[in-house]
């Protein structure tokens, strides 16, 4: 349901001339298309975990670069990250 | 514990335990939008690969299996896309009039992020845990979502999250799996986006619908013209 809120708040900036994406993971993936959001990266990652693992800098930054590249496009545009899940450092204790 | 005189439990009930029940687990609440077979055909992929970790201790086939069912689980959860209620056939679409190196970005979560001292109160109750906001859930999916606004440069041990929609353990340790103002930060210094707008916002995505379209999400984006804005990125969790 999440995913759903987001979509319209995405669709309510994007309609007052201001350009947004936003990043989807798998298991909610159809959303962006559904709700005809204009910018959407979709990750390999599962629900609560959206740019990559507690520890893991450099995927989520990784994600984070590749839904602003999106930013630019004048076009709709849906574009699914390849990269799979992988777990983060374990916690210090 | 199941007694002589208890009704022996379905296996939809032990589906169901896991969402928001007895069980409650919002890692596997996805084993709802199962059905009993595949319910079955999930359990035996997954403790084939637990017991096989046994011998090599590799968790990764684990990790692989609650992956693979919950984008199973919640493909089928949305049936036919015809019927989709939120489904819309226009793209609004703006164009951003600026490289990405001289913008200013905004960022919206739905990860249910506040400052510590500023805690959005919802249904009016202070200091609410997050064990109540799970258990409170229906409530918040009838009530109007409220926005946490969050300086941008906010150091991470006053971060909290609450969200009775999603496992936060995640976002609790690092809050960058979702808000990622570190991130945004960095390659503003970086030069590679123009800079992080001052206030990034963050709400709990499970909530009243048509309230959000109607209502709130219009305001919300008039915030962030205000902010001054080149564009926005947005995480739901």
């Amino acid at each position: 349901m999440c995913h759903v809120s987001v979509g319209h708040v995405q669709r309510a900036i994007e309609s007052i001339g201001i350009p947004t994406v936003g990043v989807y993971v798998r298991s909610f993936g159809h959303i962006p298309e559904l709700m005809g959001v204009a910018r959407a990266v979709i990750t390999r990652h599962p629900m609560g975990r959206p740019l990559g693992a507690p520890g893991d800098i450099e995927r989520q930054r990784s994600v984070v670069r590749s839904a602003l590249s999106l930013l630019a496009s004048d076009r709709p545009v849906i574009e699914e990250l390849p990269a799979d899940w992988r777990p983060g450092p374990a916690p210090v204790s | 514990m199941t007694g002589p005189d208890d009704a022996a439990e379905t296996i939809e009930e032990l589906r169901r335990s896991f969402f928001y029940g007895s069980r409650s687990n919002l890692d596997v609440k996805f084993l709802k939008d199962l059905s009993d077979g595949e319910f079955g055909d999930f359990l035996q992929e997954l403790l084939a690969a637990a017991a096989a970790t046994i011998d090599h201790g590799d968790p990764s086939g684990v990790v692989d299996s609650l992956q693979r069912w919950q984008v199973q689980a919640y493909r089928g959860h949305l049936g036919d896309p015809a019927d989709f209620p939120h489904r819309h056939d226009d793209t609004p679409l703006a164009s951003l009039d600026r490289p990405l190196s001289e913008a200013r970005i905004g960022l919206v979560t739905s990860s249910g992020h506040f400052v510590d001292g500023d805690d959005p109160e919802p249904l009016g109750v202070v200091d609410m845990t997050q064990a109540e906001a799970e258990e409170r859930i229906g409530e918040f999916l009838r009530e109007a979502p409220s926005l946490s606004a969050i300086p941008v440069d906010t150091p991470a041990e006053r971060l909290r999250v609450r969200h009775g929609g999603y496992p936060v353990a995640a976002a609790t340790r690092d809050h960058q799996v979702a808000l990622p103002l570190g991130h945004l930060r960095s390659l503003a210094e970086e030069g590679e986006i123009g800079q992080v707008a001052e206030t990034a916002y963050s709400f709990v995505g499970a909530t009243s619908q048509v309230r959000l379209r109607r209502d709130v999400a219009p305001a919300w984006a008039e915030r962030l013209r205000d902010d001054a804005v080149d564009a926005v990125l947005l995480v739901p969790v």
